[in-house]
């Protein structure tokens, strides 16, 4: 295998898409040519020490954006800077904070990460140019982690406090009186990896920021705010709700860049009577296999939990370690604990690991540095997303391959068939909705209990004394007689819900193997039903457990060490009620309004490894879960309904709903997760055949209702979809094989569709 | 750059004082608990001036203590958040045989920064205050609240000393009352009866109560559960002079090693050492006994009563068992580090030995594994004492052989 190594990554990159096998499959391919560096003077003004630091570094000059993001800066502009990962970001905000620090030991910035691994990256990163430049800089993360004599400490004297939305909106704001130094002399507060704000999370952390600039405000400071963001279709715009001020763009990256191929593979057609497509795992798998045997460091992203295992394991199997050694192949994902994902870094970084399969863990800012090939199986739901996927890839000089390969998904599909789509189309926006109801009024019992808000303040909407009066006559505010509202109840409000969408409590994964019981992983609890369910295989670094027990009131799952030839894959059952009608059309063919979404794990399949073929099933008995979220629903015309007998209907409904699950994020720009589709044949609510499309967020973040404005444009897309799908009863492309939608079921469904037109 | 005390004066002195209808709560209030309004005037607190006397021993053993301002407060909440605001603070001080005090209540949440003016003025006038958790509670928010209100002078005014009783109440209370909250010390210990009271966990509800009903009612018993508060501060403290004045010879409720550091603490080294030699005859728990000993060592190493140590853990071999094996070691600890006797050291070590065989022949010494343990320490130490009396007397005979 290693005979034949090719000398180079670029050789190795060249041969595999020469590849007879491989070849075929490639349905576009595109290079990004090298660019070199642009580079701007060193601004005038800033401190010797940090220039001569970074000469001591190799760095010459400044990129332009790095640059321009300074200049823009120190005139007192927020700005959010957009530039590829790698292209040297970081030194954005660094530069100023750092300078402002230098010459004056009060000024005070704060750094906000979505998570506490970036936060660790970054603090180092700040250190070591800190101490290079012989600066005395007082710095440290505040999270979780940080231990209770290190807290107060920082509280005093951090001069750059490094934490995440959650800490911010938990701990810091509530208790800002122990704070005040810091918020006295903010002068930065930076927000990376912007784009991972929108939906619910990105809503609730702009309401966290409001209540961030309340507090700046009555300690008389004014910060700027330096966001940093992936490519996305809005940077500005996000940035700009996120913070309510404004903002300056800065897109021009002058950082250089290697060649770069960036590929679309779509795997063989394996049945071109049902259109069906082999697997996107296993072309994936032969990818990475041939790649890594070459010698090119490779980065595997799989959609879920369970396809990083298993691709893990099929690595593993085939490219095994010398005997004695460690495998260099690694899984990634959340739910490893922190010591192993740091390992698996570091291994990145200097070159032991030779591959990582992974989730979406990966794709923000941790430095593993650049990797030489990067495959995404199967479409990761948004084209930001893709680039930033594509994006692990890359060295400074040199080749590198990114490659997406299509899963059957429609999207997918569409992009193999239609890559100018992907190439040339912009990106996605990144939507929030901070004025969402039930965040705002969460966010204003927190900020009430931060300082009592004036009759005549202004907090997201203009109706805010309304919302005051509300929430006085819940009994949590007291308006006194000098028209402010005070905080007036026992509760810590900023307790009492979480700014994730996920739930907070996670399951604990207990190995029971060896004489000790020991803590391997969590899953969080609306994963839980579908990973941990009693007889499930649980799958962890490639190893296989199987699930004795699942306490659900104590939230721990005991597991033993197996190795069977099957993994499990759980069916979740959904049902849904309306609560609420908010708005409809008026025959109320279409509406929206508020419901009550339930699901419930009820039985799982084992399924062989290799065959996937099914070899048993059994149930699973874990209590229902809910949430309220906002839906939009299109009812169909008994006109049309009529033409057809019960079970061309079913299926006709299962083929419209895989469609609406797959065209509208497209028309949303939101990711397929984010949304769910259910459709009734009787709905209880219609009475009549319903299609379904809610949040997948309680509460909602908009997107139902942005629906309801383009229903039109919905059915349009899902009728073209159908209409130019060349198959003749149904793939999994358009509504979906005719093993599930009936043998009239693609025919049934455009008539339903050009019914709803 | 101004300072952020600066700032916030120029904002407070913008703002306008409470409106009239502020002030008739406020005088309503000062109507009912027949009070008076704080020196802030309009916009200040009510403050509700009681007294308590003293029975005669208390006032006696108070009478030498430095004079001390007892003080503690009833919040919104139970968190130190930036949303709980103190609505009731009492303030105590001895006056001969009467205990006086002053409550300042909170008319309205406008009325704060005149509150806090007012108790930081009281609290600045004496060197000492004295609370029950006030090191983790009171004081933190009363701090979180000047801050909040800009009021950085009143911070900088408070007392230097703060004497927080509730370290020396768990010290002293915690074991034989089973808990050491307030509570506990008054009915076990000071024998306090509370009768006109609420229980700590409705007043934050009592406030709200008023506030929504203006009608100050439901206010009177967290009134008096706050005099009582700031009473049984004083009253603690004149046991703790009683104590500390040889009480503990005949307290009843007392955990005796407590008592002894706090005489240790205060200087008391012989009566500390008195009480432990006394505790320690009395103990029946073995676990205690040994903490007692080891104590009594300390100090009478310390005192430079080598004897007297050795003597403490020599009753304590008497029987063949783990416990003894122990007292020996100690002895040999003793012997090799405070009187250089390695030799005699050795001899106890050896001691042991026996002792664990003894035990063990005698089924005395509880499991395997625990006498096994036993053993490695006492043959580790056996081997290493062995190898320095060699040492010494290689020494010793290279040194004859030089003469």
């Amino acid at each position: 295998m290693l005979v034949n190594r090719p000398a180079s990554v670029e050789d190795a990159i060249a041969a595999l898409l020469a590849d007879p096998a491989v070849e075929p499959l490639i349905a576009a391919h595109r290079v990004l040519e090298a660019q070199p560096p642009r580079h701007a003077p060193w601004p005038s003004t800033i401190d010797e020490r940090i220039v001569s630091a970074l000469r001591g570094r190799s760095v010459e000059a400044l990129y332009t954006h790095q640059a321009a993001s300074f200049a823009e800066t120190q005139a007192g502009r927020n700005v959010v800077v957009v530039t590829p990962t790698a292209s040297g970001k970081t030194l954005c905000y660094n530069l100023p904070v750092l300078d402002a620090v230098a010459r004056d030991p009060t000024a005070r910035a704060l750094y906000l990460f979505p998570t506490k691994a970036l936060a660790a990256d970054q603090l180092a990163e700040l250190r070591a140019l800190a101490d290079a430049a012989e600066i005395d800089l007082k710095t440290s993360t505040y999270d979780g982690d940080t231990p209770a004599n290190v807290r107060s400490v920082v509280r005093a004297a951090g001069q750059v406090v490094i934490t995440n939305p959650d800490m911010l909106h938990a701990a810091i704001l509530p208790h800002h009186t122990n704070w005040f130094k810091l918020f006295e002399n903010l002068r930065y507060v930076v927000i990376d990896e912007l784009h991972t704000y929108r939906g619910l999370f990105g809503s609730h952390v702009a309401n966290v920021i409001r209540r961030l600039r309340r507090i700046c405000r009555h300690y008389g400071a004014d910060p700027i705010f330096i966001c940093a963001s992936a490519t996305i279709a809005n940077p500005q715009d996000l940035a700009q709700r996120l913070i309510e001020a404004p903002v300056t763009l800065i897109d021009d990256n002058g950082a250089p860049r290697g060649r770069k191929h960036v590929v679309i593979v779509n795997p063989p057609v394996v049945n071109a009577q049902l259109g069906l497509r082999g697997s996107s795992l296993l072309t994936g798998q032969r990818l990475a296999q041939r790649l890594i045997a070459d010698g090119v460091q490779t980065i595997v992203f799989a959609r879920s939990r369970t396809s990083v295992e298993v691709l893990t394991t099929y690595l593993r199997e085939a490219l095994p370690a010398p005997p004695g050694h460690d495998s260099p192949i690694r899984g990634y994902r959340g739910g490893y604990l922190p010591n192993e994902r740091r390992a698996i870094e570091q291994g990145l970084r200097d070159g032991h690991v030779r591959g990582v399969v992974a989730t979406n863990a990966l794709e923000l800012g941790i430095d593993i540095g650049g990797l030489d090939a990067a495959i995404s199986v199967g479409y990761p739901g948004t084209i930001a997303s893709t680039w930033q996927q594509m994006g692990r890839s890359g060295r400074r000089n040199g080749a590198s391959l990114s490659v997406m390969v299509a899963s059957s998904a429609p999207i997918d599909q569409f992009l193999a068939a239609h890559p100018d789509y992907f190439f040339d189309h912009s990106p996605e926006h990144g939507l929030i909705n901070p004025d969402n109801l039930h965040l705002l009024l969460d966010h204003l019992k927190a900020s009430a209990f931060e300082l009592p808000v004036p009759a005549v303040e202004r907090f997201g909407l203009d109706e805010t004394a309304t919302l005051l009066d509300v929430l006085s006559e819940d009994g949590f505010l007291r308006r006194a007689d000098d028209d402010r509202y005070y905080w007036s109840h026992e509760n810590f409000p900023a307790s009492s819900f979480s700014l994730r969408s996920a739930a907070q409590e996670n399951v604990v994964i207990i190995d029971t193997t060896g004489d000790r019981h020991r803590v391997i992983g969590e899953v969080d609890l609306f994963a839980a039903p579908m990973q941990v369910h009693e007889q499930a295989i649980y799958i962890h670094e490639g190893a296989q457990f199987h699930v004795d027990r699942l306490d659900w009131d104590e939230r721990k799952a005991y597991v033993t060490r197996v190795d069977v030839d099957y993994y499990t894959d759980a069916d979740l059952g959904v049902t849904l009620k309306v609560l609420d009608v908010f708005d409809q059309t008026d025959t109320g063919a279409r509406a929206r309004g508020e419901v009550m979404v339930a699901w419930h794990a009820t039985l799982f399949k084992k399924i062989k490894f290799h065959t996937h073929e099914n070899v048993g099933w059994g149930p699973i008995n874990l209590p229902e879960q809910q949430m309220h979220t906002a839906a939009c629903w299109l009812v169909l015309p008994d006109a049309v309904v009529a033409r057809f007998d019960r079970d061309t209907l079913d299926g006709a409904l299962i083929g419209l709903a895989r469609l609406a699950r797959n065209t509208a994020p497209l028309l949303l720009m939101c990711d397929v997760r984010d949304l769910g589709v259910l459709s009734q044949a009787q709905a209880p609510f219609t009475g009549k055949p319903t299609l379904y499309l809610y949040d997948a967020v309680p509460g909602g973040v908009g997107l139902a209702e942005r629906l309801f404005g383009i229903a039109d444009e919905l059915v349009e897309a899902c009728r073209a979809a159908v209409r130019d799908c060349p198959c003749a009863d149904g793939c999994p492309s358009c509504v979906g094989p005719m093993l599930e939608v009936g043998e009239r079921g693609k025919a049934a469904c455009l008539e339903l569709l050009t019914a709803l037109a | 750059m101004r300072s952020l005390s600066d700032r916030l004066a120029t904002v407070r002195r913008g703002s306008a004082a409470p409106s009239r209808a502020v002030e008739d709560r406020a005088e309503r209030l000062a109507r009912w608990f027949d009070a008076r309004l704080s020196a802030e005037g309009r916009g200040g607190a009510v403050v509700i001036e009681r007294s308590l006397s003293l029975g005669a021993a208390d006032a006696d053993a108070l009478a030498g203590l430095p004079p001390a301002c007892y003080f503690d407060t009833e919040t919104t909440g139970l968190s130190t958040g930036a949303g709980t605001v103190i609505f009731l603070a009492g303030l105590g001080w001895v006056q001969g045989d009467v205990f006086v005090a002053r409550q300042y209540l909170l008319p309205d949440y406008p009325h704060e920064a005149g509150l806090l003016r007012g108790v930081c003025r009281e609290l600045g006038a004496l060197r000492r205050m004295v609370t029950y958790n006030g090191r983790s509670f009171d004081l933190p928010l009363l701090v979180a609240r000047l801050t909040m209100n800009g009021l950085f002078a009143e911070m900088a005014a408070l007392p230097q000393q703060h004497d927080d009783l509730l370290p020396l109440a768990r010290r002293l209370w915690r074991r034989p009352l089973g808990g050491a909250r307030l509570a506990h010390v008054e009915t076990g210990v000071l024998g306090v009866r509370r009768t006109s009271d609420c229980p700590g966990s409705e007043v934050p509800e009592r406030y709200f109560s008023y506030l929504r009903s203006g009608s100050p009612d439901a206010l009177a018993e967290v009134l008096d559960h706050n005099l009582q508060d700031i009473a049984s501060l004083a009253l603690i403290e004149a046991e703790l002079v009683r104590l500390r004045a040889g009480g503990w010879r005949q307290a009843g409720i007392l955990d005796r090693r407590g008592m002894a550091i706090d005489l240790l603490r205060s200087g008391a080294a012989d009566e500390a050492l008195e009480l432990l030699e006394d505790a320690i005859v009395a103990c029946t728990e073995p676990v205690e006994a040994v903490a007692l000993r080891r104590l009594a060592t300390r100090l009478l190493i310390k005192a430079g009563e080598v004897d007297r140590a050795e003597a403490l853990w020599r009753s304590g071999t008497q029987r063949a068992s783990l416990d003894a094996a122990a007292a020996w070691i100690e002895i040999a600890r003793i012997r090799e580090r405070h009187r250089s006797d390695l030799h005699g050291a050795l001899e106890a070590t050896r001691a042991a030995w026996r002792v664990l065989d003894l035990a063990f022949a005698l089924g005395r010494g509880g499991g395997m594994l625990s006498i096994g343990k036993m053993r490695l320490q006492v043959s580790s130490r056996r081997r290493r004492l062995t190898r320095r009396v060699d040492a010494a007397e290689r020494r010793a005979a290279r040194r004859l052989r030089v003469a």
